[in-house]
């Protein structure tokens, strides 16, 4: 900027200085000009500075307090009635079983390496190697594995009895033998260790988080429903990930190695609203998205079928592009 | 900014004078300085907004609600909880409402020359006024000051899951967390105390119901139209009481705790140091050999751990191809996008990993009594990587576990840890 000054070729032609209004004395108006432009341009960086007054952050919503005060009152008084959700009536009669197959299209991205920094003596001996299991695509069907379908809300469940043996699961150097398992709320789950070190097994949003000793088990029976499938990890070897997904009714399935999946016993004859998972989808909350309009499938990852009574539905093929799931 | 002013003048002038060797009149500088003075004042940094709770933005962004959905939300919390001026107590979430306005709005005297405002007066700049640890001074702090919102409690004589007592967050303000930034607030006597403990959990039944509302909208049914119900029977029924239930629970779910075993002490010792090293408690996995609590150190607590994961999950949406994408599917990623880098950036902390504890600096967060030990042992850390080894340890065993470690910080330096000897330098 000094520079600006002590040269008379750089600096404003005169008319600026007239225009501005600033001085006629003849000879000054150069300079003042100038240092008009200096102090101008110093102020302008000040005020760019300055409009940095708080984080750019989201907007915040500002609440109706109108509105919330009268919806205060009716919440205190009983009469605001009406249930949340709207509940499923029965319409059609008998059980039908619905089946399906998921496919992913393209090729699917290699699988990341797992950073594997403690026990290696069992978990990565003689230069074994741990990869990430959240993408299984069958290499000869293209069958998508480990996508968890469920129904959202039915009319009626069918009485199955609860079955006594405990689904096991198991783990073993150092990585859960079921990457995504589902269950009943109120069916008990052997919680294995088939290795020689400990580990921890610990659900979220449940109070279930225990050390397993080497080559035990212990029974955890889940109490709630999970919603969405909820992460299983282990803390002492935090690589070690797997889901669960837990409904009251056990009308859920996860797919197998060749992308296929069947859920028994659904109310047949009325439309039945499923939904959908997967651990990599890019959509809201794991809802995996799939290209079917016919079965109105949503952008939550929901579709709806009617099944035939005492047969089988069959969905077809459903195909899941490399853009549903994470890179 | 307003005192910047005056230095400005001043430092300008000088160099003004300077540059323009005399040759020039201050007139036209005062003008322009002038302008800009009051533009700043114009853009008003110096205002002060009535306090307002802060919408978990971090939430909003990661269930992709819109701008009508974030205001529902907001809406239905303050009729159900009121303004931090001006809180509201339903009668089913058991709170009491005169301590809540002790504790709440601008620090004041009331007409009988009662202080209030406690909560902003001594909690606010770390917790923040809606209790979601992110005060000004909170990115300072290391541990980050708690977060309310998710409902996990740390220090608490209850079994995991459940909630804490009234009893263990009065522990907590009245002796502080050791090893932390958390101080005593034993100084302000019984009732403040009562009253802040109050506000907190009023905080933490908000902040529950909040998050549980923004992720009911994708539970909603698509005739729904994204609105949730505004009816008794699913903001109280559904929403505010399974949270409020499981704070008067609470008291019910305190851990029973068995008397000592008697037997003797050494002995008791050297039988929690085999568990301590042994597979069955496998406490040496995390806490280290040295007991250093230098055995794990890439875990996160929960709180960290959501941002972590959230934050992978938006890095790797960055790099999904587009390519095959509608031009309003493109256009919705992006958003989503924008805004989760946002919320990241702006309403949340830089993820931090978690220390298991060194258990040789006799610096213990939960308390220092046998039976805080206990607790922490029986029913692990909720919201810490921590694991229950109720279940897996008979009682008696818990003991011997407790024993050793309330030795470990006196322990004859040959004889320590499993493998090397600990020297001088490890204990700094």
């Amino acid at each position: 900027m000094r520079n600006l000054c002590l040269s008379r070729e750089n600096c404003l032609p005169r008319r600026v200085g007239l225009t501005l209004g600033v001085s006629s004395r003849p000879g000054l108006q150069w300079s003042v000009a100038n240092c008009l432009l200096c102090t101008m341009l110093l102020c302008m960086t000040l005020l760019c500075t300055m409009t940095g007054c708080g984080q750019s952050r989201l907007p915040a919503p500002t609440p109706d307090s109108e509105a919330a005060i009268a919806l205060r009152a009716s919440l205190a008084s009983d009469s605001a009635g009406g249930a949340g959700g709207s509940e499923v009536v029965s319409t059609g009669t008998g059980w039908g079983t619905l089946t399906g197959r998921f496919v992913f299209v393209g090729s699917p991205p290699a699988a990341k390496q797992l950073i594997v920094d403690k026990d290696t003596a069992v978990c990565t001996a003689e230069g074994r190697k741990l990869f990430d299991q959240s993408l299984q695509v069958d290499e000869a069907t293209g069958g998508l594995a480990n996508v968890v379908v469920f129904a959202r809300k039915v009319s009626r469940v069918k009485e199955r009895e609860m079955p006594e043996e405990p689904l096991v699961f198991d783990q073993k150097v150092c990585e859960f033998l079921t990457p995504v398992f589902a269950a009943r709320v109120g069916q008990p789950i052997d919680v294995r260790n088939s290795d020689p070190i400990g580990h921890n097994t610990n659900v979220s949003g449940t109070s279930f988080n225990q050390l397993i000793p080497a080559g035990e088990g212990t029974l955890f029976t889940p109490a709630r429903e999970t919603g969405m499938p909820t992460m299983v990890t282990c803390n002492i070897h935090p690589w070690m990930k797997a889901y669960a997904v837990f409904r009251e009714d056990g009308y859920v399935a996860v797919t197998a190695a060749d992308g296929s999946f069947t859920i028994p016993d659904l109310p047949a004859g009325e439309e039945v609203e499923l939904q959908v998972w997967h651990e990599r989808s890019t959509g809201p909350n794991g809802a995996l998205a799939a290209d079917m309009p016919e079965l109105g499938w949503s952008s939550k990852g929901r579709f709806t079928v009617t099944l035939e009574a005492d047969g089988t539905t069959d969905i077809g093929e459903v195909q899941i592009p490399a853009s549903a799931v994470g890179s | 900014m307003t005192h910047f002013l005056p230095f400005l003048v001043t430092a300008m002038n000088r160099h003004s004078t300077f540059m323009c060797r005399n040759r020039f009149s201050l007139s036209p500088v005062a003008l322009v300085l002038t302008v800009c003075g009051s533009l700043l004042f114009v853009s008003g940094c110096g205002k002060t907004p009535a306090a307002s709770f802060r919408p978990n933005m971090v939430e909003a962004a990661k269930q992709r609600l819109k701008p009508e959905q974030e205001e529902q939300v907001a809406t239905i919390l303050e009729a159900m909880f009121g303004t931090p001026d001006n809180p509201i107590a339903m009668p089913e979430t058991g709170l009491d409402i005169g301590k809540l306005r002790l504790a709440a709005g601008p620090v004041h005297s009331d007409i009988v020359g009662r202080k209030n405002g406690l909560f902003r007066e001594h909690c606010s700049h770390c917790h923040g006024v809606t209790g979601d640890g992110m005060g000004p001074t909170a990115a300072f702090l290391n541990p980050y000051p708690r977060d309310y919102r998710p409902g996990w409690f740390k220090f608490k004589s209850t079994e995991r899951a459940d909630k804490p007592t009234h009893g263990d967050l009065v522990t907590i303000l009245n002796n502080g967390i050791y090893g932390t930034s958390m101080p005593s607030f034993e100084l302000l006597g019984e009732a403040k105390v009562d009253a802040l403990v109050e506000y907190v959990k009023y905080l933490s039944m908000r902040g529950e119901a909040e998050l549980n509302m923004m992720r009911y909208f994708f539970e909603l049914d698509d005739e729904d139209e994204g609105k949730l119900p505004e009816t008794r029977d699913f903001l109280v029924e559904e929403i505010l009481l399974p949270v409020a239930e499981r704070w008067q629970e609470a008291e019910d779910a305190v851990i029973e705790v068995p008397e000592m075993p008697e037997v003797d002490l050494a002995e008791s010792i050297a039988m929690g140091k085999e568990l301590f090293y042994g597979n069955k408690a496998n406490c040496v996995k995390c806490h280290g050999v040295t007991a250093l609590g230098d055995g794990q150190a890439n875990d996160y607590d929960d709180w960290n751990k959501v941002v972590k994961q959230w934050s992978d999950e938006v890095q790797s949406s960055h790099e999904v191809s587009t390519k095959e994408m509608s031009r309003e599917e493109k256009a919705e990623h992006r958003e989503y996008l924008a805004r989760a880098d946002k919320a990241l950036a702006g309403d949340a902390l830089e993820p931090r990993t978690i220390q298991p504890r060194n258990l040789r600096q006799a610096i213990y967060r939960g308390g220092r009594r046998p039976i805080d030990f206990y607790y922490r042992i029986h029913a692990g850390i909720n919201g810490a990587p921590m694991p229950a080894a109720a279940g897996t340890l008979t009682p008696d065993e818990i003991w011997h576990v407790v024993n050793y470690i309330r030795s470990l910080p006196y322990e004859f330096d040959g004889e320590l840890g499993a493998d090397r000897s600990m020297v001088a330098r490890d204990r700094l």
